[in-house]
């Protein structure tokens, strides 16, 4: 009897050990994407389309993107998002602004880089850019937990 | 010993294959990674840096009035660098001219270059290998209307376990001709390192 009741902790034990190391190296970076792509309509006015996608669902159920704006400056295109945080704590993000011509393809493909944010407890936020040059139509806002 | 303790051993070892701490890696990191190391100046500071002053010049109101209607030229000073750090200025001066220049908005002259332009236009006129028709004369060299400056400070804060820096940089451009600042702006970083309670 003292014996399977030793079996079963040292298991327990195991298990418990086995599946902690497999958690420490389980962090995922996956985020939020935003997209906002300039078009026009009938009258020649300027409109934007916009789409957002939320690669996981940790961050879907800590962030919402509230709204998605852009302007011009001149002909340089502008964009701004506005984040509201879900969550009660202080929570880290990175974010980083694509920007892509009328064509589809991406200006200074992969030349971005991330930048940090913090939102506080139920914080409502924007973030902005501008884009690199007059080519750009189309910008996508992403966004993930810190690496 | 007993069985329960057999098997702990068991899956320490087999965990500890798992953990793969123990060989050297080499790989190719991100250049726009934001994960900071220290509290020293690092390279995302940097890009932040270049990225906030490049967009707060290019959608100012009467900057957009001036580049609407033609490219100004401009000139960059050096960065006056006032931290207690060794920081190579001169690379953030270079993205916000490549920057900016890329936009489209403004054309730069680049000083640092004078001592191999005169040395050219010495052998073009002088050594007799080049066609004086198309042969570049002395003096033809546009000026700069604007200059843009720079300032970058930090306030070093050390406390117990904790230690917070800020870092601000301060940029400006100058009107050559009337003196006039017609932009200015600045950007802050803060950098905080708590030491934990079990060293390192």
């Amino acid at each position: 009897m003292k014996q399977k009741k030793n079996f079963v902790i040292g298991g327990i034990a195991a298990a418990a050990l086995i599946a902690s190391l497999a958690l420490a190296g389980c962090s995922t970076t996956a985020g939020v994407e935003a997209t906002g792509r300039t078009s026009w309509d009938e009258q020649g006015a300027r409109i934007l389309e916009k789409n957002v996608v939320f690669n996981s669902s940790g961050l879907k159920g800590d962030i919402q993107i509230v709204d998605v704006k852009s302007a011009m400056a001149g002909d340089i295109m502008r964009a701004q998002a506005t984040l509201r945080s879900k969550d009660r704590d202080t929570l880290p993000f990175q974010y980083r602004f694509e920007w892509y011509d009328a064509g589809g393809i991406e200006i200074n493909s992969g030349a971005g880089s991330w930048k940090p944010l913090i939102l506080y407890g139920r914080e409502t936020k924007t973030i902005q850019a501008v884009a690199p040059d007059p080519r750009a139509k189309e910008f996508k806002l992403k966004i993930r937990e810190p690496d | 010993m007993n069985n329960g303790l057999k098997v702990l051993l068991a899956a320490a070892a087999i965990g500890s294959l798992s953990l793969s701490g123990c060989a050297s890696t080499m790989q190719y990191g991100d250049a726009g990674s934001a994960k900071p190391i220290s509290t020293e100046f690092g390279s995302s500071d940097l890009q932040q840096i270049a990225e906030a002053m490049v967009d707060s010049l290019l959608v100012f109101p009467p900057m957009v009035e001036l580049t609407s209607a033609r490219r100004p030229v401009v000139s960059v000073d050096r960065v006056k660098n006032k931290t207690m750090q060794h920081i190579d200025t001169e690379s953030i001066t270079d993205s916000i001219r490549a920057k900016l220049l890329r936009s489209g908005k403004f054309r730069f002259i680049d000083r640092t270059t004078d001592a191999q332009t005169i040395e050219e236009l010495k052998t073009q006129q002088d050594s007799g290998l080049v066609d004086k028709k198309s042969a570049v004369q002395f003096g033809q060299q546009i000026g700069a209307e604007f200059l843009l400056t720079s300032n970058f400070s930090e306030i070093r804060q050390k406390e117990g376990s904790t230690t917070d820096v800020y870092y601000k940089f301060t940029m400006s451009l100058k009107n050559l001709k009337t003196g006039i600042l017609e932009w200015s702006d600045e950007k802050e970083i803060r950098k905080v390192f708590n030491r934990g309670t079990f060293g390192g």
